[in-house]
C-alpha cells in the first residue's frame, strides 16, 4: 500500500542483514505467521485467567465448607444480580483508566444522580424519563467541569476530582435536605429487576456495557487510540492523535456512565443516600484494579472488571454466609485492592519475562 | 607503576539482555590527575559511569579499587563515596531556588541536636568554595549565578567531604552548557583541584576541551577501550576522533559521491526562514529519493529541528512547502504536517517514539488505524500481515507481531520505530539520531533501511550528531553553524566531517569570545 513496498515477501527467517538491499526481486512466499507453540498458549491462557481459576477455587471452599448455604441457586443469583451499579460505576472510573487518567469523583457522582431522579419524580412531579435525562445532563455537567480543571487548566487530577467529589456530594445533600427520597414507580423498577433467565435485567445492561467496552477498545480506531494515549501520551501526541480532547472525553465519558449507574440504582433500590456514595469507591476501585489482572494482563480491561466485580462480591457473600457481619465488606475490599494491585503487578512483571 | 592509583577499574563488562554493551573495559586514574573519557554516543561512556557509581549492576568478573582498597560489586555507592569517589551530572542537579550553601550542604549538612547549623553550614559552604579557590556568597540564591558558577557550586559539592589532595571527581558532560570563558574558568579550578593532588574524570562530546584540560584520555569504542590512558600531549582532535569512530564501516555503500546538483535534485520538501528554540533563518531543501544528514554541535539547536519540522513543536517563523502544499510553521501540528507528507521519527523511543507495554503489531498499525479501519470497526489480520512484512523488510526478530515491544533489544525497537513511520507512505521521513544506542548490527539493518527508503522515493533527513552514520549512508551532509546557517560539509568521510564540525565551532566561539 505505500510506495516503500519492494523487499516485500522475502522470507529466509535468518537471512544474512546484507541481503536486505538485494532482496527487491518479488518472490511470493505464502503469509506465514509464526505459530506459537502449544506451550506458549498454555502460559499465556493460565497467566490471563488464573484468576478465573482462584475465583473457582474460592467457590469450591465456600462450597466445601458450607453446601447447605453456599451451593444454592440463590447465592448464584445473588451474586449476579446485585452488583449491577457497581459494575456500571466500575466502568466508570475505567474510562478515566485507560487513557491514563485518574478520577475519584465518580461514586459522588452516582450519587448526584441517584439523588436528582427521586427528588424530581417524587418532590416534584417530573415525569421519570425526564428526572433521568435531567440527572444525565447534570452527570454530564460534573463530567466537563473535571475535564475543564484537568485537561483544560493543567490541575493535578487527584486535587481536582478529590475537590470535586466533595462538591457533587455537597450539591446532592443540598437537593436532597439529607434525606432519603423513594421512587415508587412499577415500571421504573422494572426496568431494572424484571427478571430474565434467573437474573434481573440490570445484570445485562452491566453486561452488555462491558462487551460494548470492550468491543470499543479492541477493534476501533478511536478505541485503539484511547489505548496508546493511556500506554504513552507523548508517543499518542507525536502520531496526530488528539491527545487533549481523549482525556477530556474519558472525564465526560465517565460522569456519564456514573450517572447511569445512579439511575439504574435507583430503579432497583428505590431511593438513596448520598452520604452513602463513598461506600461505592472502593469496591469499584478494587475490581478495575483486579481486572488488570485478568485477560490482558498488565491493562485496564473491561471484561477484567466484570470478572472482578464478580470475584470479589463471592468472596464477601461467602464470608458473609459464614457470619461475618458489616466488617467483611471494608475488610475484603480494602485487601483486594492491595492484594489485586500486587498480583496485578506480579503477573505483569511475568508477562514481560515470557 | 610506584604510584596507587586513585582509581581503578578492571574487566568491567555489562550485559542488557542479550546484548553486551561494554567488554571488560579498564582505566586507571592517577592521583593528581585529569583524566578524560572520550566515545561516541552508545560507545559505553555513561555505562561505565553508571557501573562505578552503582546505578547498574556489572557482569561478573569485575574489579574496583579506589586508592588501592578493594570495592564491593556492585557497587555500593555510600561505600565508594566515603572512599572519595565524587560525581557531577550533566544536569548539575542544583535547586534553583535554594542558596548556594544549601546546595553544597545537601546530604551532609552540619546540625546540632539534630537541627541544622545555619551558621555552620554556610561557614561549610564557604570554606569549600574557598578550598576551591571560588569567589562566591554562600548565601545568594543558585538561580542569580552564571553558567561557570554552577558548575562551580556542583564541583564543590561533589567535593565538599573530600580533604585536600584526595578524592576524584567524575564530571559527566557537566560541562556540556560552557563555552568560551566560563569553560576557561571552570577548567582552571579542575586543574587547581589536580594540582593539590586530587583527581578528575572528564567526560565530554567536546574534544578541544578534551585536549586542553586533561592529562591522560581513556577512548571507547563500541563497548571496548581503544585507548588506555593515553598521553594527551601525544594526542590531537583528528587522532582522538580516529580512535573513537574505528575504521568506517563499509558495509553500507556510501553515496556521498552520487550527490546531484540542486538543479538536478527533484525538491520535495523546502523549509524557509526556520526560527525558533535557539534556531534562526534556517533554511534548506531536500529532494525526493535523497539521504539528506544535518549535523552540528551537541547543545548548539539543531538537535530541535525535526521537532520543529514535523509540528511536534511550533516555530516562531518559517514556511514548510511540500508538493501537497504549503504550511506556516508557527502555526504546524503533526497533524498538518502528516497531510503534507512529512513525518518524524523521534529520539527517544522509549518515550516519544513507542508504547512499550503495547504489542508491536499495535505499534506498526497505529497511524494507519484511521486510514485502514472504519469507525466501528478495525480488523486484526491487516495489521498482523503490515506487521510481518516490516518484519521481513527491515529483519525484525523475533518476528512474532504479538510481543510487546519492551521484549525485544534496542536494535529491533528501533526497526518497529522505523516501520510505524514508513508504512504511512510518507513524502519525507525526519529521523533524530535513529543510530543512537543500538549496536553495530542493527545500525547497519537501520541505515539499509533507510537507503533502501530512499530508493523507492522517500526523502530522508536524518538529524545526527553520529557522523560516522551519516557519512555512510547520506547523499549531501549540512553543518548546522553558528549563525543558524547550514553549510554543505566539504567532504563524506567521518573523521574530516567530525573535524569539520568542531573546528568551525571553535573558530565560531573563539571568534564570540
Amino acid at each position: 500500500m505505500t510506495e516503500f513496498e519492494q523487499g516485500a515477501g522475502t522470507s529466509v527467517a535468518h537471512r544474512a542483514p546484507d541481503v536486505l538491499v538485494e532482496a527487491s526481486a518479488p518472490a511470493p512466499v505464502p503469509p506465514r505467521r509464526p505459530r506459537l507453540t502449544t506451550s506458549d498458549h498454555v502460559r499465556s491462557v493460565s497467566s490471563r485467567y488464573a484468576l478465573l481459576g482462584v475465583w473457582a477455587i474460592m467457590a469450591a471452599v465456600y462450597g466445601g465448607v458450607m453446601p447447605g448455604k453456599f451451593l444454592q441457586v440463590s447465592t448464584l443469583q445473588t451474586v449476579f444480580g446485585s452488583q449491577s451499579s457497581l459494575l456500571l460505576l466500575a466502568l466508570a472510573a475505567l474510562c478515566t483508566f485507560v487513557v491514563g487518567e485518574f478520577d475519584l469523583s465518580f461514586a459522588s457522582v452516582m450519587g448526584l444522580s441517584a439523588t436528582i431522579v427521586p427528588v424530581l419524580s417524587s418532590l416534584h412531579h417530573v415525569s421519570i424519563a425526564l428526572s433521568c435525562a435531567i440527572a444525565l445532563g447534570a452527570c454530564i455537567g460534573c463530567g466537563c467541569l473535571n475535564a475543564l480543571f484537568v485537561v483544560g487548566l493543567g490541575v493535578p487530577s487527584l486535587i481536582v476530582t478529590l475537590g470535586s467529589a466533595s462538591l457533587f456530594l455537597g450539591i446532592s445533600e443540598l437537593i436532597s435536605a439529607s434525606n432519603t427520597i423513594s421512587v415508587t414507580s412499577k415500571s421504573f423498577s422494572d426496568l431494572a429487576l424484571n427478571n430474565v433467565v434467573g437474573l434481573p435485567l440490570s445484570f445485562y445492561y452491566g453486561l452488555g456495557l462491558c462487551l460494548a467496552f470492550a468491543y470499543v477498545i479492541t477493534w476501533t480506531p478511536v478505541g485503539r487510540h484511547i489505548v496508546f494515549v493511556g500506554a504513552n501520551r507523548e508517543v499518542a501526541r507525536l502520531a496526530g492523535i488528539p491527545v487533549n480532547l481523549i482525556r477530556a472525553g474519558s472525564y465526560i465519558a465517565a460522569a456519564t456512565v456514573a450517572g447511569l449507574a445512579g439511575i439504574l440504582l435507583v430503579a432497583s433500590v428505590g431511593g438513596f443516600d448520598p452520604t452513602g456514595a463513598s461506600t461505592y469507591l472502593l469496591p469499584a476501585l478494587a475490581a478495575v484494579f483486579l481486572g488488570t489482572a485478568m485477560v490482558t494482563p498488565g491493562q485496564f480491561n473491561p471484561m477484567g472488571t466484570f470478572f472482578g466485580i464478580y470475584f470479589l462480591e463471592t468472596g464477601i457473600l461467602g464470608l458473609q454466609l459464614l457470619g461475618g457481619t458489616g466488617w467483611v465488606q471494608d475488610a475484603f475490599y480494602g485487601a483486594g485492592l492491595v492484594i489485586a494491585v500486587t498480583v496485578a503487578t506480579l503477573v505483569r512483571r511475568r508477562t514481560s519475562h515470557a | 607503576m610506584a604510584v596507587t592509583p586513585r582509581l581503578e577499574v578492571r574487566g568491567l563488562s555489562k550485559t542488557f539482555g542479550t546484548t553486551t554493551v561494554l567488554h571488560g573495559a579498564e582505566m586507571t586514574v592517577l592521583p593528581g590527575e585529569v583524566h578524560g573519557l572520550a566515545g561516541q554516543n552508545g560507545s559505553g561512556k555513561s555505562t561505565v559511569i553508571k557501573l562505578l557509581t552503582g546505578v547498574h549492576r556489572p557482569d561478573s568478573g569485575a574489579e574496583y579499587y579506589v586508592d588501592g582498597a578493594p570495592m564491593r560489586l556492585p557497587v555500593r555507592w555510600p561505600e565508594v563515596h566515603a572512599a572519595g569517589v565524587s560525581v557531577v551530572h550533566q544536569d548539575l542537579g542544583l535547586l534553583d531556588a535554594l542558596t548556594v550553601a544549601e546546595n553544597i550542604c545537601v546530604g551532609g549538612f552540619p546540625t546540632v541536636f539534630g537541627r541544622i547549623n545555619r551558621r555552620r553550614r554556610d561557614a561549610l559552604a564557604e570554606r569549600t568554595l574557598a578550598r576551591l579557590g571560588v569567589a562566591i556568597d554562600p548565601t545568594v540564591p543558585v538561580e542569580t549565578l552564571t553558567a561557570a558558577q554552577r558548575a562551580e557550586v556542583a564541583i564543590a559539592r561533589a567535593m565538599r567531604d573530600q580533604t585536600d589532595g584526595r578524592g576524584v571527581i567524575i564530571l559527566d558532560e557537566s560541562t556540556r552548557a560552557l563555552t568560551g570563558e566560563d569553560l576557561e574558568r571552570v577548567h582552571a579550578m579542575l586543574r587547581r583541584l589536580a594540582a593539590a593532588g586530587s583527581s578528575a574524570v572528564v567526560i565530554s562530546h567536546n574534544l578541544g576541551e578534551l585536549m586542553s584540560v586533561t592529562d591522560r584520555i581513556t577512548i571507547l569504542r563500541d563497548g571496548y577501550v581503544v585507548g588506555r590512558g593515553l598521553a594527551t600531549v601525544d594526542l590531537d582532535e583528528p587522532e582522538i576522533a580516529r580512535r573513537m569512530l574505528g575504521g568506517t564501516v563499509d558495509t553500507v555503500t556510501p553515496r556521498y559521491d552520487a550527490q546531484p546538483s540542486p538543479a538536478e535534485r527533484d525538491e520535495v520538501m523546502t523549509v524557509s526562514g526556520l526560527a525558533g528554540d535557539g534556531l534562526e533563518n534556517v533554511s534548506f531543501g531536500v529532494g525526493r529519493g535523497e539521504v539528506l544528514g544535518i549535523i552540528g554541535v551537541p547543545g548548539g539547536g539543531y538537535e530541535h529541528l525535526p521537532y520543529l519540522l514535523s509540528g511536534a513543536r511550533r516555530a516562531r517563523a518559517g514556511v514548510l512547502r511540500t508538493p501537497t502544499g504549503a504550511l506556516e510553521l508557527s502555526r504546524s501540528s503533526i497533524v498538518s504536517c502528516i497531510r503534507l507528507g512529512v513525518v518524524l521519527v523521534p529520539e527517544r523511543r522509549d518515550r516519544d517514539g513507542l508504547a512499550f507495554e503495547l504489542t508491536v503489531r499495535d505499534n506498526i498499525s497505529l497511524l494507519a488505524l484511521r486510514r485502514r479501519g472504519r469507525p466501528w470497526f478495525v480488523g486484526r489480520r491487516w495489521q498482523d500481515d503490515e506487521a510481518e512484512l516490516a518484519a521481513d523488510r527491515l529483519d525484525i526478530r523475533p518476528r512474532t507481531p504479538s510481543l510487546l515491544v519492551k521484549q525485544l533489544s534496542g536494535g529491533n525497537q528501533q526497526k518497529v520505530l522505523l516501520a510505524k513511520w514508513l508504512h504511512l507512505g510518507p513524502t519525507v521521513m525526519i529521523l533524530h539520531e535513529p543510530t543512537q544506542a543500538v549496536d553495530v548490527g542493527a545500525r547497519q539493518d537501520i541505515l539499509r533501511a533507510l537507503q533502501s527508503a530512499a530508493d523507492s522515493g522517500v526523502a530522508v533527513v536524518i538529524v545526527s550528531s553520529e557522523a560516522e552514520d551519516l557519512s555512510a549512508v547520506c547523499d549531501r551532509i549540512l553543518m548546522h553553524t553558528h549563525g543558524g546557517e547550514l553549510r554543505q560539509a566539504e567532504t563524506g568521510t567521518a573523521t574530516p566531517l567530525l573535524e569539520q564540525v568542531y573546528a568551525y565551532t571553535e573558530s565560531a566561539s573563539r571568534s564570540a569570545a
